[in-house]
C-alpha cells in the first residue's frame, strides 16, 4: 500500500479518544489542586449538583475532543515540497515546513496512546527548542510511511551535499591526540575559576555569621556596655576571619577536585576535521566538535589565568533534535594560546583577527549604576527611615556592597567592547572573568537593532546577535556604526549560502 | 569555474534597512486589540462590581481602587495605541523586517535563507475581521522568531508564499 499524503486528512479516528484524553489530563492537572480543596472544605458536597456537572464537563470535553480533531489536518504539498499541518477551533494555526529543513522525525507512544492503539509522530527541524510539528494519533503503517516520505528529500539534500563537501579531500587519518591538557593546567584553573563564587559564598556566609551575632549580642549583652559589645564583636571577627579563610580553602581544594575528577586526562584529537574530545577521571566521556555546527565560541580568561597563559573555551554547537532543552555547549578547561590558536585554525580554518573596536556609550556604565548602586541603595534609605531605623546599623554593608558593586560595574565597563573583522564579530564581556565570544558572520540567524527614543539624539543604540547557539548582546554602541555593520553583515548572509549547520 | 571577483564592498553603497519605508498594520487589527483589551476591562469590572456587592467594608476603599484601575486601563490603552501604530514590516528583496516597541524601537531582521518555517495564526477574533498573524521562525529560538499581527488574510497567505518561494529558491 503507497500511502499519499497529498490531500489534507486527518489523524486517525481513535485519535479524538487521545485528544480527549489529553485534554482531561490538562484540566484535570490545572484544577487538581482547587478540587482537593473543595472536597475537604465542603464535607456535604450535594451529589445531585457535582455528578451532573461532572457529567457536562465531560460532554463539553468529549465535544471539544471531536472538533479538535475534525479541524486537525495534515498534508504534504509536492507543488511547494512542503509538509502543512492545521489546527484549532477557534483560534487557527497553519504551520508550513519545507521539507528540505526537517532534520528528524520522531514516532512516539506515551501511555495514552499506547492504550488506544496509536503512535504520536513529532517533525523536528533545526534549532528552535520545541517541535515545530506534532500529530497526536496515527496508525503504525502511517506513521512510518509518512516518516519516510518526509524523511526522502532530506537524504536527497544530504547526499548532494556530501558530495559537494568532499571536494576538498581530507587525509583520513587515526585520531592522534594534539592537545593533552596537562594535571597542572587543571590545578591552575581549578585555583583560579569560579573566584566570584567562592567570593559570593563567603560574603553569604559572612553575613549569615554576622545576622546571627547580632542576634546573640541583642539578647545577651542587652544591658551591657558599649565596650562589652565591641570586644564581643571583635574577638567575633577575628573567628569570621579564620572560619573565612578555612572556608576559600575548602572552595579551592573542592574547585580543584571537581575539575580534576570531570576534566582528567583531557585530550583534543583530529578526526576528518572534526575535533574529538575525550576527558574524565573516573567515567570517561567524549564530544565531537563539528567546525561547521559551532555558532559561537567563548574564550575566558581572568586576572591571575592571564599570568599564568591558561584560559577556558567554550563551544556552543547548533543544538541538534535531542538535545532541546539545554543548549550544546562543550567546554575545554585549559590550554595556553599557541593551544587556543590550534583550536581555533580548526574550527575556523583561521585565528579570527579582532578587528576594528567599538566602546559602549558611557551611558551604560550611568544605567548599570542606576540599577545596580542607586535603585538598591534607595531602597534602602527609604526602609531605614520609614520602616526601620535598625537598618542604619548595617550600614557598613550598604558601603561594602557600594564599592563591591561599582569596582565590578566599572570593570564591566571596561571590558565591554565589539570588536568586528571581515569575517567575524568578537564581543568581549565581563568583570572578573573576560569572555570573548568570537560569532563567525555567516553563523547568524536574525539581528535586532533596539534604540531608546531618548537615545536617538545621543546616536546610541543596542544590538543582539541571533545564532543558532543562542544570542549575543551589545549595548550602547554607536548607533550609526551598529546600523552600517547590520547592513554590511545581511549583505554577507543573503549573498553567500553559507552552510551555518 | 565561476566568474571570479573580489571587489572591496563599499558599505555606503549597500542597501540600508534603516531607510526601507515601512508598512503599517491594518487599521482592523486596531479594533482587534480594543476589544480584547474591552474584554479584559469588562471582566475585571465584573469580578469587582460582584466584590462590591458582597463585601460592605470594600464599599468605602472602592473609589481608590476604581481611580487605579481606571489609570491602569487609561495607560495600557495608550501604551497599546503607541505599539500598535509604532508596529510595522517590511519585506525586502532577500529579508525581512520587524519593527516594534514602545519606549525603545526594535528592528529585528531575518534573511530568507534563515527562515526554518512559517506558520498562519489566526485567532478567533482576527478571524473575524478576516486578519491573522503571519509567524517567521528561524534556528535562533524564540528571540529570533517574527510574528507580525494583524495582516489580511489573503496578503497573508501571499507572505507565506513569497517566503516559501524565497526559501525554496536557496536550493
Amino acid at each position: 500500500m503507497i500511502a499519499s499524503f497529498n490531500q489534507p486528512q486527518r489523524q486517525s479516528k481513535v485519535g479524538i479518544l487521545v485528544m480527549f484524553f489529553y485534554s482531561l489530563q490538562k484540566l484535570v492537572r490545572v484544577f487538581f489542586p482547587l478540587l482537593v480543596l473543595f472536597y475537604v472544605k465542603s464535607e456535604n458536597l450535594n451529589l445531585l449538583l457535582v455528578i451532573p456537572g461532572l457529567f457536562v464537563g465531560i460532554a463539553l470535553l468529549a465535544v471539544f475532543a471531536y472538533f479538535q480533531y475534525l479541524n486537525f489536518t495534515f498534508y504534504i504539498d509536492e507543488e511547494n515540497e512542503e509538509f502543512i499541518i492545521s489546527e484549532g477551533i477557534f483560534n487557527k494555526t497553519k504551520t508550513a515546513i519545507q521539507l528540505e529543513k526537517i532534520q528528524q522525525v520522531n514516532i512516539n507512544q506515551s501511555l495514552i496512546q499506547k492504550i488506544i492503539g496509536v503512535y504520536a509522530l513529532e517533525v523536528d527541524t533545526a534549532g528552535s527548542a520545541k517541535k515545530e510539528g506534532s500529530i497526536k494519533a496515527i496508525s503504525h503503517n502511517l506513521a512510518l510511511a509518512l516518516k519516510s516520505r518526509l524523511l526522502d528529500n532530506e537524504k536527497k539534500v544530504l547526499q548532494d551535499y556530501s558530495l559537494n563537501l568532499d571536494v576538498p579531500p581530507i587525509a583520513s587519518q587515526e585520531p592522534k591526540p594534539f592537545i593533552k591538557i596537562s594535571l597542572l593546567t587543571l590545578l591552575k584553573i581549578g585555583i583560579t575559576s569560579n573566584y566570584l563564587r567562592s567570593i559570593g559564598l563567603l560574603f553569604l556566609f559572612y553575613s549569615y555569621v554576622q545576622e546571627n551575632l547580632r542576634n546573640f549580642s541583642e539578647t545577651d549583652y542587652l544591658d551591657g556596655s558599649q565596650l562589652d559589645d565591641f570586644f564581643a564583636t571583635q574577638s567575633i571577627l577575628r573567628a569570621v576571619l579564620i572560619v573565612g579563610i578555612i572556608l576559600i580553602a575548602i572552595v579551592l581544594v573542592v574547585n580543584i577536585v571537581r575539575t580534576v575528577v570531570k576534566f582528567f586526562d583531557f585530550t583534543i584529537s583530529k578526526q576528518k576535521g572534526s575535533l574529538l574530545l575525550s576527558y574524565g577521571l573516573f567515567n570517561t566521556k567524549g564530544t565531537i566538535i563539528k567546525p561547521e555546527k559551532v555558532q559561537i565560541t567563548t574564550i575566558t580568561r581572568n586576572f591571575f589565568q592571564r599570568k599564568m597563559d591558561i584560559l577556558e573555551i567554550k563551544i556552543q554547537q547548533a543544538s541538534s533534535g535531542e538535545l532541546e532543552t539545554k543548549k550544546d555547549v562543550t567546554e575545554i578547561p585549559g590550554c595556553n594560546e599557541n593551544e587556543k590558536n590550534d583550536i581555533l585554525k580548526l574550527i575556523f580554518n583561521t585565528i579570527p583577527e579582532k578587528g576594528v573596536m567599538m566602546k559602549p556609550n558611557w551611558r551604560r556604565l550611568g544605567f548599570s549604576f542606576f540599577l545596580g548602586i542607586i535603585i538598591p541603595l534607595s531602597f534602602y534609605f527609604g526602609f531605614g527611615t520609614y520602616l526601620e531605623p535598625l537598618a542604619f546599623d548595617y550600614a557598613f554593608v550598604a558601603v561594602g556592597y557600594t564599592i563591591f558593586v561599582a569596582i565590578i560595574l566599572i570593570f564591566s565597563y571596561r571590558n565591554n567592547r565589539l570588536f568586528v573583522s571581515d569575517n567575524y564579530i568578537n564581543i568581549q564581556s565581563g568583570a572578573w572573568d573576560v569572555d570573548n565570544r568570537i560569532i563567525e558572520i555567516g553563523k547568524i540567524q536574525a539581528v535586532t537593532t533596539s534604540q531608546l527614543f531618548w537615545h536617538k539624539g545621543p546616536d546610541i543604540g543596542s544590538l543582539t546577535i541571533h545564532t543558532a547557539g543562542g544570542d549575543v548582546h551589545f549595548s550602547l554602541g554607536n548607533f550609526t556604526t551598529v546600523k552600517n555593520y547590520v547592513n554590511l553583515w545581511l549583505y554577507t548572509v543573503e549573498t553567500k549560502n553559507i552552510n551555518w549547520m | 569555474m565561476e566568474q571570479f571577483s573580489n571587489n572591496t564592498i563599499d558599505i555606503k553603497q549597500l542597501p540600508r534597512f534603516e531607510t526601507v519605508a515601512f508598512q503599517k498594520l491594518e487599521p482592523n487589527y486596531w479594533k482587534v486589540v480594543l476589544i480584547n483589551l474591552f474584554i479584559t476591562v469588562a471582566i475585571l469590572s465584573i469580578g469587582l462590581g460582584i466584590v462590591y456587592y458582597l463585601v460592605d467594608e470594600f464599599r468605602k476603599e472602592a473609589i481608590y481602587l476604581v481611580i487605579t484601575l481606571g489609570v491602569i486601563i487609561a495607560i495600557t490603552f495608550v501604551f497599546s495605541r503607541i505599539s500598535f501604530v509604532k508596529k510595522g514590516f517590511a519585506f525586502r528583496e532577500h529579508d525581512v523586517l520587524f519593527k516594534n516597541g514602545i519606549i525603545a524601537t526594535n528592528t529585528i531582521i531575518i534573511p530568507y535563507n534563515r527562515v526554518q518555517h512559517v506558520a498562519l495564526h489566526e485567532g478567533w477574533l482576527s478571524r473575524y475581521f478576516g486578519l491573522a498573524k503571519v509567524e517567521i521562525f528561524t534556528a535562533g529560538g524564540s528571540s529570533s522568531d517574527i510574528k507580525i499581527p494583524g495582516i489580511e488574510k489573503e496578503q497573508a497567505e501571499k507572505i507565506k508564499q513569497l517566503l516559501m518561494g524565497k526559501i525554496q529558491q536557496q536550493l
